[in-house]
C-alpha cells in the first residue's frame, strides 16, 4: 500500500465511523426524548382546551410550553394534522410551562388563559406560538401580551385582571400536576388516545402517520 | 507518526461526531441533561448563517482539519501550519458564540460547549511551538 493511499483509507474509515456513531447517537436520543412508551394518560385527563370537533374519535393531547422552541416547531405540524383530519382528530391542549428554564412561560400560559376568560384562548394560543421569537426575547413581554389582546379585541382591563389572577395561575398549576401524573418530562409531549408518541415525529407526514393508526381503527 | 498531528486528528474526529450529531438532529428535540438550554440555542437565529446551519459549517471545518492532520501524520505533506491558520478564526468565532450563549440567548448548549472545547484544543495544539522540529533544524 502506498504512502498516499493509507491516509485516504484512514479518512474514509474515520468519516464512516463518525457518521455511524452520530446516527446511532441521534436514534438513541430520539428514542429517549419523549419518555417511556408504556406511559399512558387517560384520554381526557380533565381540564385542558379542546380544538376541533369535540366528538372526534381521536384525541391528540399536547402538554406544551409557549416559550419552548420545540413546541413552537411542532405548532404548525399540529395545525396541519388537525386540518388534514378535521372530523377525526381533536386537540386537547394542556399547559406545561417549564418555569425553571423559561422565564416567561408561566406568564404566557396565563395570557392564553386570560384570553380564554373572554372566549379567545385559541386565538391567543396561535398568537403566542406564531410570535414566540419576538416576545420570548423580551425581558418584559407583558406589554406584548397586552398588544396581542388588543389585536384580538379583548377588554384590556379584564385581560390584565385575569393575567394577575391567582385562579388563573391555579388552573395552570393543575395542568402541570396532570402532566406530572402522566410522567411528562419535557415539552412538547403528545399522546394519541392515551399513548405517548415516541419518538417525537420529525416531520408533518411522520406526525400524521403516528395518528393514522387510531384513525384507521376508528373507521 | 507525529504526535501533534495525531492529537489534532483525534480532536477533529470528536468534533466531526459532535457536528454530525447536531446536523442529524437539526429540527428535532435534542436531549440536554447537562446544561438544559440546547434547544433554545440550536433553534435561535444565531444557529445558522445565510440559512446554513452552524453545525454543517462546523462539520466542514472539522473534516478539513482532520484531513490535514492525517496527511501530516502520514508525512504526505506538512500541513500543520494550515491547521493553525484555520483554527485561529474558528477560535475567534467560538468566543463570539460563547458570548452569544452567555449574554444574548441566555442558555447554554452542551454540544456547542463541547465543540468550543474541541476548537480551542485544536487551536492551542496547532499554536504550540514545535520544539522538536526547531531543535532538529
Amino acid at each position: 500500500m502506498s504512502n498516499k493511499t493509507k491516509p485516504l483509507i484512514v479518512i474514509i474509515v474515520a468519516v464512516a465511523v463518525a457518521a455511524g456513531i452520530a446516527v446511532y447517537w441521534s436514534r438513541q436520543s430520539s428514542a429517549s426524548g419523549a419518555g417511556s412508551s408504556d406511559v399512558t394518560v387517560a384520554v381526557n385527563p380533565g381540564g385542558g382546551h379542546i380544538r376541533g370537533n369535540a366528538s372526534a374519535p381521536v384525541t391528540l393531547v399536547e402538554f406544551g410550553d409557549y416559550e419552548c422552541p420545540s413546541c413552537g416547531y411542532y405548532y404548525p405540524m399540529v395545525e396541519e394534522v388537525l386540518a388534514r383530519y378535521p372530523d377525526r382528530v381533536k386537540l386537547e391542549f394542556h399547559h406545561y410551562p417549564l418555569i425553571q428554564m423559561h422565564a416567561h412561560a408561566l406568564s404566557a400560559a396565563m395570557a392564553a388563559e386570560a384570553a380564554g376568560d373572554q372566549g379567545k384562548f385559541w386565538e391567543m394560543h396561535d398568537m403566542l406560538y406564531k410570535h414566540q421569537p419576538q416576545w420570548a426575547r423580551n425581558p418584559n413581554p407583558e406589554a406584548q401580551f397586552l398588544a396581542y389582546a388588543a389585536d384580538l379585541g379583548l377588554d384590556a382591563n379584564k385581560f390584565m385582571r385575569s393575567l394577575k389572577s391567582p385562579d388563573v395561575e391555579k388552573r395552570i398549576l393543575e395542568d402541570i400536576q396532570r402532566g406530572s401524573a402522566a410522567k411528562v418530562d419535557g415539552t412538547p409531549t403528545f399522546f394519541v388516545n392515551g399513548q405517548n408518541i415516541k419518538p417525537l415525529p420529525t416531520g408533518v407526514d411522520e406526525f400524521a402517520a403516528a395518528i393514522t393508526a387510531p384513525i384507521t381503527a376508528s373507521k | 507518526m507525529k504526535q501533534r498531528a495525531t492529537a489534532i486528528g483525534v480532536v477533529a474526529f470528536l468534533g466531526m461526531v459532535d457536528a454530525l450529531y447536531l446536523t442529524v438532529m437539526r429540527g428535532m428535540h435534542v436531549p440536554c441533561s447537562v446544561t438544559g438550554g440546547c434547544n433554545e440555542v440550536l433553534t435561535s437565529e444565531y444557529s445558522e448563517v445565510f440559512h446554513i446551519p452552524l453545525s454543517m459549517i462546523g462539520l466542514a471545518f472539522y473534516f478539513t482539519i482532520f484531513c490535514l492532520a492525517v496527511l501530516d501524520a502520514f508525512e504526505v505533506s506538512h500541513l500543520l501550519k494550515w491547521v493553525f491558520w484555520l483554527a485561529l478564526p474558528a477560535f475567534l468565532i467560538t468566543l463570539v458564540l460563547l458570548y452569544l450563549q452567555a449574554f444574548v440567548i441566555l442558555h447554554f448548549c452542551q454540544y456547542c460547549l463541547a465543540s468550543a472545547a474541541f476548537v480551542t484544543s485544536i487551536f492551542l495544539i496547532s499554536a504550540w511551538p514545535a520544539r522538536k522540529r526547531q531543535i532538529l533544524n
